[in-house]
């Protein structure tokens, strides 16, 4: 029987409020295929005009991982992001995604097993749910995309509004549909960029116990956020950022609220 | 088919059903286009308008404005919600989608370029009669590398605030050897056909050829999400 959102491990154990860094850790066991880094940055750096937006990131994600970024406001967190996803290319130091040295742009291969949902949509606000996911489908090359898209809209349950654009959406919607777009092709990696931003108390738990299910399903995460507890309550590993510069990379276990706080604030 | 086929077909599948259903280039770009034509033709006064094929420098600076308008509105597509990234993470080669939101580009300004030359039939006595074909094969070849400049363009300035009027102002010049040798061509077809020879549209070729394959070469390094 196929597992739904609200049936879930992860979706219980979030609405029971017992989602930490150790039932994550319970959720979703440490196999073979974790040994392998999804993502692997050395000094990785990215400047602008002499100034450095990221500078000497050194990190390493294992696969089916979930690790939360968290800073201040301009500590570089999507930029690191987008370095990831090959959308704006480091300049400095060298990244590998699932053992492969990355070079300016990743390979389509490359490319394919990575999903993003990001501050806007990726959604052509004027196509119906249905054709954004379809479309996203066909140029991932994906069997059935049609079939794909209504067993994602199910699982976001948007399944009613699948004939309806974005544009007549909800914020929390509108997230919820960005999320199945990334999950169109199955992606290995996913990144998501401050996924909860303007969304109410509902669609934030919806949202989380999305990606508690994914993170369930062997999904690699690497989710940027503001919120210290949710990112803690989420996560495996924490990394907070700080002027572009890593200045906090522990398991999520081994911190509190206050520790990652300090950091910030720092 | 290849991959890279059915990519290309489906995103400008994607860029014509947006349009169809939001109308907003080719409403506003065609309602621009005639108004210009009009201004023109009333600012010139009547029988100051030259009705031979010299007219085209009239129908020419409505393209122009209309095209610009209708490659920033096509990019904004792309910016409006992030698509843009959307698009670049997927396993699709640039050069495709260069391909298609030129393909998509070229198409809207040909519609654009029909009806305002049947205005400016209609309104101000253009005759076409007897260079009707080489009108229609000298503009379509134009067009090519006015849409394949304006495409590149407008995924550059796309993310700068000035948008519209930096890429006017990076166009016009870019593309005024094209427009000048358009021009200049249908002027000598009129008046001298037997001097035009297949050279006369070599030239057209060669700007077309110089604009893609540049176009083409450059868009990976301009595309910014």
């Amino acid at each position: 029987m196929r597992r739904t959102v609200d049936d879930s491990p992860a979706t219980l154990a979030i609405r029971e409020g017992t989602v930490t860094a150790g039932s994550q850790q319970a959720i979703a066991p440490e196999s073979a295929a974790s040994k392998t880094s999804a993502v692997r940055a050395l000094s990785l750096g990215k400047h602008i005009d002499d100034r450095a937006i990221l500078d000497e990131i050194d990190l390493d994600v294992p696969m089916g991982r979930f690790v939360a970024l968290v800073g201040p406001n301009g500590a570089g967190k999507s930029t690191l992001l987008h370095a990831i996803a090959t959308l704006s290319p480091a300049t400095h130091g060298s990244l590998a995604l699932f053992g492969q040295t990355v070079h300016r742009w990743a390979g389509a291969a490359l490319r394919a097993r990575i999903g993003m949902i990001g501050h806007q949509s990726m959604l052509y606000r004027d196509l119906t749910a249905l054709e954004n996911l379809t479309l996203f489908g066909r140029l991932y090359g994906v069997d059935a995309p049609g079939e794909r898209a209504a067993e994602l809209l199910e699982k976001v349950r948007l399944s009613d509004r699948a004939h309806d654009p974005p544009k007549a959406f909800s914020r929390g919607m509108v997230q919820r549909l960005s999320i199945a777009r990334a999950l169109m092709h199955n992606p290995d990696l996913l990144l998501a960029d401050e996924p909860f931003a303007g969304l109410d108390v509902p669609s934030t738990r919806n949202v989380e116990a999305l990606l508690a299910q994914l993170h369930g399903e062997g999904k690699t995460i690497i989710l940027t956020n503001h919120e210290i507890a949710q990112s803690l309550r989420l996560s495996e590993q924490v990394v907070v950022l700080r002027g572009g510069r890593v200045v906090l990379d522990r398991p999520a276990s081994q911190v509190d609220v206050d520790a990652v706080t300090r950091e910030v604030m720092a | 088919m290849s991959r890279a086929w059915r990519q290309l077909l489906l995103l400008i599948g994607k860029d014509l059903r947006i349009e169809a259903r939001s109308r907003q280039t080719m409403g506003l770009v065609t309602v621009l286009g005639v108004l210009i034509l009009v201004v023109l033709g009333l600012g010139l006064g009547p029988g100051k308008v030259p009705s031979g094929p010299s007219g085209t420098v009239l129908l020419w600076v409505a393209y122009l404005f209309g095209g610009v308008l209708c490659f920033e509105k096509t990019m904004a597509v792309e910016r409006q919600d992030g698509t843009l990234a959307g698009l670049m993470l997927a396993p699709v080669d640039r050069g495709v989608l260069f391909a298609a939101k030129l393909i998509t580009n070229l198409l809207l300004i040909a519609a654009l370029a029909v009806v305002i030359t049947a205005v400016g039939i209609v309104l101000l006595q253009f005759d076409l009669s007897g260079v009707l074909g080489p009108f229609v094969l000298i503009t379509a070849m134009s067009l090519l590398g006015f849409a394949a400049v304006g495409t590149l363009f407008a995924a550059a300035v796309s993310s700068t605030r000035l948008q519209g009027g930096l890429l006017a102002l990076v166009i016009f010049p870019i593309c005024l050897p094209l427009i000048i040798a358009s021009t200049q061509l249908m002027v000598r077809l009129a008046e001298r056909p037997d001097e035009v020879g297949a050279g006369g549209y070599l030239i057209l070729v060669a700007f077309d050829a110089i604009y893609l394959v540049m176009s083409w070469l450059v868009f990976e390094l301009l595309l910014e999400p």
